[in-house]
């Protein structure tokens, strides 16, 4: 069975819910409905304004690509998603073109993980197969990873990605709440959602870790 | 009419450290195995007045997956933005089942990209400018590629060639040239092929260096043909001094409009006083030409953001096929 007929199987089971965005399977195989979950309540922000209405995937990536703000969401599962829109999709296909632009690969991740095939990276594993001018991030200590994570995978600023990896094999990552981050919407249960996962760190992370250590290779000033 | 020795005469080529464990060619340029797919090879090097693309139709894949790979950006929104759209556009003819992006810097990952996928066999092409550290080193390494094809976790990659090694690229140069520059007669005009350059490796160079040697050689008409860089010798930021024509053409090699190709080479070509910011953009590739140091100076957007770019990514899964499956 297909991603795609996977993902129409789970909508039917009862999931309703991917990060900031609610899924509605609409009537008579009419294709389904995308909104921001904010968007539905009419409360605050831009409720209460006429959403604009998108046919097709075509504008997922320009919504996701920017916040309200203007900024640049370089990391899709920051929780601050645009509103004020609804697009329509036709097909399961362009359901899972659109969440992939919203939440690249998170749907894929997830039945990866529901079938048991999610290959996790740990944190060291990663680092240490980097290479060029990024070899020099394997020389940082557990102590500053550990420092790193909650600053870094902070699930309010920048990123809702359930960690399912940690400092390696047998060290796990020390309770914060980047740590503890379900990867689903506050309120919304387990079964109704497809969490957002977090299968190894990401690049961002690695260049950070690239800054940290830089800085403590750096002379220290007076 | 003036003709110029191309800078790539007089260098020798790289050798690429990936070759032998892919036996894949160092440049499509050099090549002996490596066949384009133009139609009826020339005797020399090929007539480019026409500017014609020599995109070759491609059988559909209905049972296999397209993976654009590219590098990305945590700052510019508009660095990916090519990738998508070469994305589309290949959708859009429903050549594959599937078609993918993934990239270094941004999301999907290499790693997750894998997890997008459904079909068992997957063309991965990058979408890079030429060879180098990425392709050889970060691409293979990310998705655990061990030769042109890998079978991994069960699905088979099939490794192409980077779009910018492939000679079709030629004509999109040339193309991009007359439309930066309407009206600029050739025989008064450089054509100036800039990229970053790096002493990190000589591949990153060679791309462009086999594309001026092609059109300089070719009947393409420019006084001057050049390569010149951002880091690296001929210094971009020289470009009047290198010019013997009153009109100069500059076509970044690049794949996206990203802060190279709009906000340091402006600077560095005398356009902008500062690095300014990325929505200069537009500003930046509207006011030609630019009366500079006494030339004409016509600036295009990077050549990778040029749609038809499609046409050489596919160009590279049929050259893959012909290469390393023709006897399969």
């Amino acid at each position: 069975m297909s991603n795609s007929e996977k993902l129409r199987h789970a909508l039917a089971s009862g999931i309703h819910r991917i990060g900031e965005i609610e899924i509605q399977t609409l009537a008579s195989n009419a294709g389904f409905k995308l909104r921001h979950a904010a968007d539905m309540t009419g409360g605050g922000g831009a409720a209460g304004a006429v959403l604009t209405i998108h046919t097709g995937p075509a504008a997922a990536r320009d919504i996701a690509s920017y916040a309200e703000d203007g900024s640049y969401r370089f990391l899709k599962a920051q929780c601050n998603l645009r509103r004020g829109w609804v697009m329509l999709l036709g097909s399961v296909a362009d359901l899972r073109l659109a969440l992939d632009q919203f939440y690249p690969a998170c749907v894929g991740l997830w039945l990866a993980q529901r079938a048991g095939d999610l290959e996790v990276e740990h944190l060291r594993g990663k680092l240490q197969r980097q290479s060029g001018m990024y070899h020099r991030v394997r020389a940082l200590s557990d102590a500053a990873l550990q420092s790193m994570v909650p600053r870094i995978c902070s699930p309010a600023i920048p990123c809702a990605r359930r960690l399912l990896w940690q400092i390696d094999a047998d060290t796990p990552l020390q309770p914060s709440a980047a740590s503890r981050c379900s990867g689903i919407a506050e309120g919304i249960a387990a079964d109704e959602a497809i969490p957002l996962l977090c299968r190894e760190a990401c690049n961002h992370f690695v260049a950070e870790c690239l800054a940290a250590a830089k800085a403590a290779a750096a002379p220290q000033a007076d | 009419m003036l003709t110029m020795l191309p800078q790539s005469a007089k260098r020798p080529a790289a050798a690429s450290p990936f070759s032998c464990l892919f036996g894949a060619p160092t440049s499509a340029l050099q090549s002996a195995n490596f066949q384009p797919h133009s139609p009826a090879p020339c005797p020399r090097p090929p007539c480019l007045a026409t500017s014609r693309h020599f995109a070759m139709p491609i059988a559909p894949k209905p049972n296999s997956a397209l993976l654009i790979v590219g590098h990305g950006s945590t700052q510019n929104p508009d660095s990916s933005t090519p990738y998508f759209e070469h994305a589309d556009e290949i959708r859009s003819r429903r050549l594959f089942a599937e078609v993918h992006c993934c990239f270094w810097k941004e999301e999907p990952s290499m790693r997750e990209a894998v997890y997008l996928i459904d079909r068992d066999e997957i063309y991965v092409v990058p979408d890079f400018i030429s060879e180098g550290y990425f392709t050889q080193e970060v691409i293979p390494r990310e998705l655990q590629l061990s030769g042109p094809t890998s079978v991994v976790g069960g699905k088979t990659f099939h490794y192409c060639l980077p779009v910018g090694v492939h000679p079709s690229m030629t004509g999109l140069i040339l193309r991009r040239a007359r439309q930066v520059a309407p009206d600029a007669d050739p025989a008064a005009t450089t054509l100036i092929i800039t990229g970053h350059g790096t002493g990190f490796n000589q591949n990153s160079t060679k791309a462009i260096r086999d594309q001026v040697a092609l059109i300089a050689a070719s009947d393409a008409g420019y006084a001057a043909v050049l390569d010149a860089f951002m880091e690296e010798q001929p210094f971009i930021a020289d470009w009047d001094k290198l010019s013997p024509t009153p009109n100069v053409v500059v076509v970044p090699f690049f794949i996206s409009d990203g802060l190279h190709s709009y906000q340091d080479i402006p600077v560095l070509l005398g356009i902008e006083t500062e690095v300014g910011p990325a929505a200069s953009q537009r500003e930046v590739f509207r006011h030609n030409p630019h009366t500079l140091r006494g030339k004409s100076l016509y600036y295009s957007s990077a050549i990778g953001t040029e749609r038809l770019i499609a046409d050489v990514i596919l160009d590279q899964v049929h050259d893959f096929d012909l290469t390393h499956k023709a006897s399969t």
